[in-house]
């Protein structure tokens, strides 16, 4: 409870913030939402290129792209720990983080929140829209529940495997780069497994599961039957991976040296 | 009563490699490195009682902020018992926090970009302060520290002694028992120091708050505490009173001589051979000092002496200062 009342002052904080600074917020809205747009033509030339993929429509190809931009916005507006080692490790702040009662991940989701990465869960309904449109998808009443339940169990997925990288450089010292290879690995899991080799299926299942970000569980809401299994592996998969690096954070702050003064 | 801190063979170890030279000696890293511990913290044992201030100091590198941060939760310790507020501190973390204050001179524990007052209302919020203890506490703090006009600023147009200011309200918002300060005192002028200094008396004193400070300025230690704790090389060398470190180590006067005429140093050292007396000379002022005994006449012998033979500009007496006190055990390695 105290959790959630915490976030919502983060929130308002942020909203608060940012609300501030009113030039630079209309600059950023502006700028979010033609991000946005380009992703969007982008999607639609390079899609336009290709009509079926190994049993995939182009329509299905772009729903799950579209699928897969819901739980990335969550997971980016939340998990921005991509420069944890820098911020947090080299510059010591994690000594202000560890002096609050608050989980000291928590503390990290509250202050590096980033709201405006949501707008890319519009673009992600539009493209939805768009593809399920063409597709003549019907929406049943569970549809939306289920769906809630998958984007959250996809950014579980996300934020898991990043925290796990993260969690690195409570052990090593060096800065890796690991964290932007990640992110184009990560790219992977928006098309269809399997236009991949059997290896590579594997790793985005079990090893690095990106694919339960986008492809397995958008699968459902294509009924693509023969992966339903796999659509609701995801909010499990999510909740393991998410759990595993949780446990691994709790064991990596008890081995943070601190930075020096 | 029981003591707010209780430390017993604490140690911390780090694991650090060197690096061979070269190239050759990179590849060779790759496969087995030379793996160095160093022993920042060294099985040291101190407690301190409840509304104790205590200075705590060293040099650079002597394991000070290492021992606050294990003291705070922040660091494991590689061995040895911590006892704060009697709770284990990285082992309850969360829960011990929240007893305790916490002010790092050289970083922020406020928002950079959002106003003081919004960051106190979120630190209220984070540590469940109520709306009434906060009114009635730190109504008194804001107008102590004087920060009353800088709440509606944001932090990073504060000036180093406003921000300063702020960040020890900041620490004190849920008025702990506790409180650990990591050089507060640290770039600012003396008379943010003073108003500082006088401060953290009076919460000790209204709320008999436990202090613990670590500093270089040793004139804040002479002001505020009355023990201190000495560390070298993560080794305690002193822990007593800050009086009976001086009585022990302040023996001797020191007498400074400036000269209307050019003398050198071997004509003082043979005019006041009979004296318990050692000169030495500063060269760029060509001041001579003479260290000499406390005993009662040694001064007036010795001025007597050398002022009958030459001609005089300037004579200083001095006592021996805290800090020579300090640069001397330094020098020594031990109390």
């Amino acid at each position: 409870m105290f959790y959630i009342r915490m976030l919502g002052q983060y929130m308002g904080q942020y909203l608060k913030t940012r609300l501030q600074y009113r030039s630079d917020l209309v600059v950023e809205l502006v700028s979010d939402l033609l991000f946005q747009a380009v992703n969007l033509i982008f999607i639609i030339v390079v899609f336009g290129h290709t009509d079926f993929l190994n049993g995939w429509s182009r329509d299905e190809i772009i729903f799950i792209y579209g699928f897969f931009l819901v739980p990335f916005a969550l997971f980016s507006s939340f998990f921005n720990i991509w420069d944890f080692n820098e911020r947090y490790i080299v510059k010591g702040e994690l000594d202000r983080i560890l002096t609050r009662p608050i989980h000291s991940l928590f503390q990290i989701v509250l202050e590096r929140m980033e709201l405006e990465s949501l707008f890319g869960a519009i673009t992600g309904f539009v493209v939805m829209g768009y593809a399920g449109a063409r597709l003549g998808l019907t929406i049943n009443w569970y549809d939306p529940i289920l769906f809630c339940v998958f984007v959250i169990g996809g950014a579980l997925v996300y934020a898991g495997v990043f925290i796990l990288i993260a969690c690195i450089s409570f052990w090593a010292d060096a800065r890796t780069s690991i964290m932007p290879m990640m992110y184009n690995i990560g790219n992977y899991g928006r098309y269809p497994v399997d236009i991949y080799n059997t290896v590579i299926r594997f790793v985005l299942t079990w090893i690095l599961p990106f694919a339960f970000v986008g492809v397995y569980p958008a699968a459902f809401f294509l009924r693509r039957e023969e992966w339903y299994i796999y659509s609701f592996l995801t909010p499990v998969i999510g909740v393991v991976f998410f759990t595993i690096s949780v446990f691994v954070w709790n064991e990596g702050v008890k081995r943070y040296r601190g930075a020096g003064n | 009563m029981k003591n707010a801190i209780e430390v017993q063979g604490l140690r911390k170890e780090f694991k650090s490699y060197s690096s061979r030279s070269g190239l050759k000696g990179a590849f060779r890293d790759l496969f087995s490195r030379n793996y160095k511990v160093l022993h920042a913290v060294n099985d040291i044992s101190f407690s301190v009682k409840q509304g104790e201030m205590v200075g705590y100091i060293g040099e650079n590198g002597a394991g000070k902020s290492t021992t606050i941060k294990m003291l705070t939760g922040i660091l494991t310790p590689s061995a040895g018992e911590v006892m704060v507020n009697g709770m284990n501190p990285h082992k309850e973390r969360e829960a011990f926090v929240q007893t305790i204050g916490v002010v790092f001179g050289q970083r922020s524990q406020l928002w950079w970009d959002i106003a003081v007052q919004e960051s106190f209302r979120l630190l209220k919020k984070v540590y469940k302060v109520s709306d009434e203890e906060y009114d009635r506490h730190m109504g008194h703090v804001i107008q102590t520290l004087d920060i009353g006009p800088l709440l509606d600023k944001p932090v990073r147009k504060l000036s180093l002694g406003q921000r300063m200011r702020c960040e020890l309200a900041a620490a004190l918002i849920h008025n702990p028992p506790l409180l650990f300060l990591d050089e507060p005192t640290i770039g600012l002028d003396v008379l943010v120091k003073l108003k500082i200094r006088d401060f953290l008396k009076e919460i000790n004193e209204k709320y008999n708050t436990t202090i613990l400070l670590t500093t270089h300025d040793l004139t804040d230690i002479e002001a505020l505490c009355d023990r201190v704790v000495m560390l070298d090389e993560g080794n305690i060398i002193y822990d007593g009173a800050l009086q009976s470190l001086k009585e022990t180590w302040g023996e001797g006067k020191e007498v400074q001589f400036q000269f209307m005429e050019n003398v050198e140093i071997t004509d003082l050292e043979k005019l006041t051979r009979d004296l318990p007396v050692k000169w030495e000379l500063e060269e760029k002022e060509q001041r001579f000092i003479a260290y000499t005994t406390d005993e009662a006449d040694a001064v007036s012998n010795l001025i007597g002496t050398v002022i009958s033979s030459f001609q005089i500009k300037d004579v200083k007496i001095m006592e021996v200062s805290t800090e020579e006190i300090i640069r001397k055990i330094y020098e020594k390695g031990e109390v």
